[in-house]
């Protein structure tokens, strides 16, 4: 779907990038996840006592239980949405498209090795990216399997009498230290690289709301989804026969 | 065996076969007669022996006993007339009433009986000799990694004088002696005989202080009375002459020997010549802490009146009401499994477990909460803690540091008698909490002594050598080097060592490989001389006991915070840094970690860190070389399209 905007003097074109359930699915998973790192940051803290600030965040919250609470209420939602995803994905015609959109093929490496050569200044031009860049997809499958290891982990802390009884192997310790380790990857990952690339690089400082919308601008979609486009006028010229954009949209 | 010999003695048989019959029927009753006389010396009940059912305690107003130098079967009564007056036997005073062989069965006086199973290892004796380096755990019973005494060769009587200080005597101190010249030391000295007065004597004026100078002055027959308030002691049986009698003393050549002397206090008699003692059954702590003390040597807390007390004693509790022990006084040590050995009836209900679970009991009745102990329920704790944690390991000693710390005990350090070296460096150095394995596999809080001491390798087993010997062999070579004022180690450098070692290889006395143990190495010389260390033999190893007291209260139990008090990478838990204590150069201050005492590879999830921690690196360093990557081409086109315009 293609939408225009702005004055005569700047007309912009918008592409309907992300529908509703999509939108939704990646808010929740971000309130959740902010509030899981805000409320799982002091909770790592407390066991080490060099990091006395985290004492003055609990103070804030007023006790550790009513952080625990928040945290496990933020997992709570983390997990009803991963579950609702898994629904998403297999039960719903959008959902399994994006699916198999975001599965990763040879031209992910092909496009790895090309736009490296292109960082280091070694060929002339990036490479033409579909509906899901590389990194876009590397975002969704550490996301995908963070959850996985963030779940499983969490829920023996969670539920430690269950976990040593059924999964005796799988030591307290042993998931804390996963549970924590992934948890610094998955942020770092997150507020730097996630961050950077959908909000803070150039030519989206200081953010954008397509998460909010849904919506992607022309220029954005052929600089970063070129492959995306061109297949959408060449969906839309085998419609309608003539033209060579895709004509879709809508004048906002 | 009455019916057997009586039908024997009566069967209507053949007179062929009548007088064999009739004798066997002899030997039968001849048996079962000379069985119940053996067995009088520990069944016979005295006085004493048997509760009327009171709980009042019995007045103790009575006469003050000795046996007779010249027949020991006979009893002679002191009387303050008495020339020369001599100090009164607990086996004669207190054994008239109660059955003295029996008690002297128990616990605190049974170690040299080698038919005692020793259960548990506990603590230990330490031998410290600091002009040769060494701190060696000792004990009679045969506790792994303990020496016995006389294979540094201490016998008895050195034994007492080193330790009998913090012994409520007999066991090593009523031994007899096949050396003559202990025998003839033995007629001065006199025994030590169970000194019933270190435990149940309740007269504040009672000095046990005093039985330890008596111990190392070698008035053995004096000690217990001499910690008496209404009894005195001087003089030292140590440098009497061999000649010398103290039933009939005779004025002495040199003038400044003071032969061991008693005096009773005036009115220390009544009209009928008998003493008041202030008895009581039940012992009270205090008696308990003069050998059962500990001081953790950490900056805070040192003082008594900074520290707490174990949970038990703040709640009104006594030592006894767990430590509990009849007639025989095979007091009941109270851990996990005791009951499995121990022939005390209540060693099952007597532990943690016993008191405040009740699971081990047999009886009918409930026996979990006695005396209001609380039964814990422990919610939110997998149950896999409690197979493989003691109770201890969570409520016992001091909440655990990243370093352990250094502990002085009582019979260790001779806290509580006099001219005590106070230096936190005194000898021997034990530290403590070290969370290691149990026999029985469970972690629980120990102490731990590194030893180190001069031996032999001998079919890789290392044995003692003589402490007097490593004196004389290779004293003058530690005597080069300064003691420390402290009392601390004595430092001993790798050519000290050598030296040392060439020098024993040379001694007769010395039958094998002469080694060096210390701070869990072995040194010794190779075949060009050199010195060299090896770190895993079993001899280096360090001693263990576990600890129980002082037991903190359930608020402050390990995990009660949070699973991290011990789940996590900085937990002393595992990750504690137990001091390696040697007098070795350049080995002392070393430390090694908590979980290197379970004798377990380290939990996988230190592994897992390790993964993450280059999981992180690898995969961050990637990203951030990706946005710059992007910003470097960015900023290019950005500058391409300036310089364009311009």
């Amino acid at each position: 779907m293609r939408q225009t905007s702005g004055t005569k003097a700047e007309e912009r074109e918008f592409f309907q990038r992300f529908g509703l359930q999509f939108r939704v699915q990646h808010t929740l998973l971000f309130l959740s996840t902010i509030t899981l790192i805000i409320t799982g940051v002091p909770l790592w803290c407390l066991g080490r006592p060099e990091y006395g600030w985290s004492q003055a965040v609990v103070s804030t919250f007023g006790s550790i239980d009513v952080i625990r609470y928040i945290h496990r209420a933020g997992a709570a939602v983390l997990i009803l949405v991963s579950i609702y995803h898994l629904y998403y994905t297999m039960f719903t015609k959008e959902g399994r498209r994006e699916f198999i959109e975001l599965l990763p093929r040879q031209k992910d490496v092909i496009d790895v090795t090309i736009n490296s050569l292109y960082f280091l200044g070694l060929v002339k031009y990036r490479p033409g990216f579909g509906r899901y860049t590389y990194y876009e997809k590397f975002d969704y499958w550490a996301v995908y399997w963070g959850c996985v290891i963030m779940i499983g982990t969490g829920l023996v802390l969670w539920f430690p009498g269950v976990a040593a009884r059924y999964v005796p192997w799988f030591t307290y310790e042993l998931a804390a230290e996963v549970h924590a380790d992934e948890a610094i990857l998955a942020a770092l990952a997150l507020f730097i690289w996630h961050f950077y690339n959908v909000h803070f690089n150039p030519s989206r400082f200081p953010g954008t709301l397509l998460w909010w919308h849904g919506k992607i601008s022309r220029e954005e979609m052929m600089h970063d989804h070129v492959l995306e486009y061109y297949k959408k006028a060449l969906a839309q010229t085998k419609s309608k026969g003539q033209k060579t954009e895709p004509q879709n949209g809508t004048t906002v | 065996m009455i019916a057997t010999g009586v039908l024997l003695w009566l069967a209507p048989l053949e007179k062929k076969l009548l007088f064999l019959t009739r004798l066997m029927g002899l030997i039968f009753l001849t048996g079962l007669v000379s069985t119940l006389y053996g067995a009088a010396d520990t069944t016979e009940k005295l006085l004493g022996d048997e509760s009327d059912g009171s709980r009042a305690i019995p007045n103790h107003l009575i006469e003050l006993l000795i046996a007779d130098p010249i027949d020991e079967n006979k009893v002679v009564k002191i009387t303050p007339d008495d020339k020369p007056l001599l100090p009164f036997s607990t086996r004669q005073t207190c054994g008239a009433c109660h059955n003295y062989k029996t008690i002297c069965s128990g616990w605190h006086f049974n170690a040299p009986d080698p038919n005692i199973l020793p259960g548990r290892p506990a603590q230990p004796w330490i031998l410290v000799d600091t002009a040769t380096a060494t701190q060696i755990p000792l004990s009679h019973r045969p506790w792994p990694g303990t020496s016995r005494p006389e294979q540094l060769g201490l016998t008895p009587r050195k034994f007492l004088e080193l330790f009998g200080r913090h012994t409520p005597g007999s066991g090593v101190g009523e031994q007899e002696s096949t050396n003559s010249d202990e025998i003839t030391r033995e007629f001065i000295s006199g025994k030590l005989e169970a000194n019933c007065l270190s435990c149940h004597d309740a007269d504040p004026a009672h000095n046990q202080a005093e039985y330890a100078i008596q111990a190392a002055r070698e008035n053995f027959r004096w000690a217990a009375a001499a910690t008496c308030g209404f009894a005195s002691v001087s003089g030292a049986a140590k440098y009497m002459p061999d000649d010398y009698d103290p039933f009939m003393p005779m004025p002495l050549e040199h003038p400044k020997l003071v032969p061991p002397t008693i005096s009773y206090r005036v009115n220390t008699f009544d009209e009928k010549k008998r003493v008041f003692f202030n008895i009581v059954r039940e012992v009270p702590a205090e008696r308990c802490y003069f050998c059962h003390s500990n001081m953790y040597l950490v900056k805070k807390e040192t003082e008594k009146w900074e520290s707490d007390q174990d949970v038990h004693l703040a709640a009104g509790l006594t030592c006894v009401d767990c430590h509990r022990n009849g007639i025989d006084h095979n007091i009941t040590r109270g851990y996990e499994g005791e009951e499995t050995i121990s022939a005390n009836p209540l060693a099952a209900t007597s532990s943690c477990q016993g008191c405040h679970l009740g699971e081990k009991s047999s009886s009918s009745t409930p026996v979990a909460g006695r005396l209001g102990a609380p039964v814990p329920k422990h919610p939110g704790i997998p149950p896999v803690h409690f197979d493989k944690l003691s109770c201890t390991a969570c409520h016992s000693g001091p909440w655990p540091a990243q370093k352990t710390t250094l502990v002085k005990t009582s019979r260790a350090h001779r806290l509580g008698t006099l001219n005590v070296n106070k230096s936190p460096d005194a000898m021997p150095h034990i530290v403590s909490p070290v969370f290691a394995k149990q026999p029985n596999g469970k972690i629980a809080p120990h102490k731990l002594i590194w030893p180190a001491f001069w031996g032999v390798l001998k079919d890789q087993n290392v044995t003692p050598i003589d402490i007097e010997v490593v004196r004389q062999t290779a004293g003058e070579i530690f005597a080069k080097e300064k003691l420390t004022v402290s009392g601390g180690w004595l430092s001993l450098g790798a050519e000290h060592i050598t030296e040392a070692l060439k020098k024993l290889s040379s001694e007769k006395s010395v039958d094998g490989k002469p080694v060096y143990v210390a701070g869990g190495g072995l040194y010794y010389l190779d075949e060009t001389g050199k010195l060299c260390q090896q770190d895993n033999h079993p001899a280096a190893k360090p001693y263990l006991w576990p600890i129980a007291h002082d037991v903190r209260p359930a608020a402050q139990a390990l995990g009660v915070r949070r699973c991290e008090d011990c789940h996590s990478p900085e937990a002393p838990f595992f990750f504690g840094k137990v001091w390696v204590d040697s007098p070795v150069q350049g080995k002392d201050g070393v430390f090694r970690e908590m979980m290197d005492m379970y004798e377990i590879g380290g939990p996988v999830y230190v592994r897992v860190n390790w993964f993450f921690k280059l999981l992180i690196i690898g995969v961050m360093t990637l990203l951030i070389l990706h946005i710059l990557g992007d910003l470097y081409r960015r900023g290019l086109l950005w500058l391409g399209k300036r310089f364009k315009r311009s």
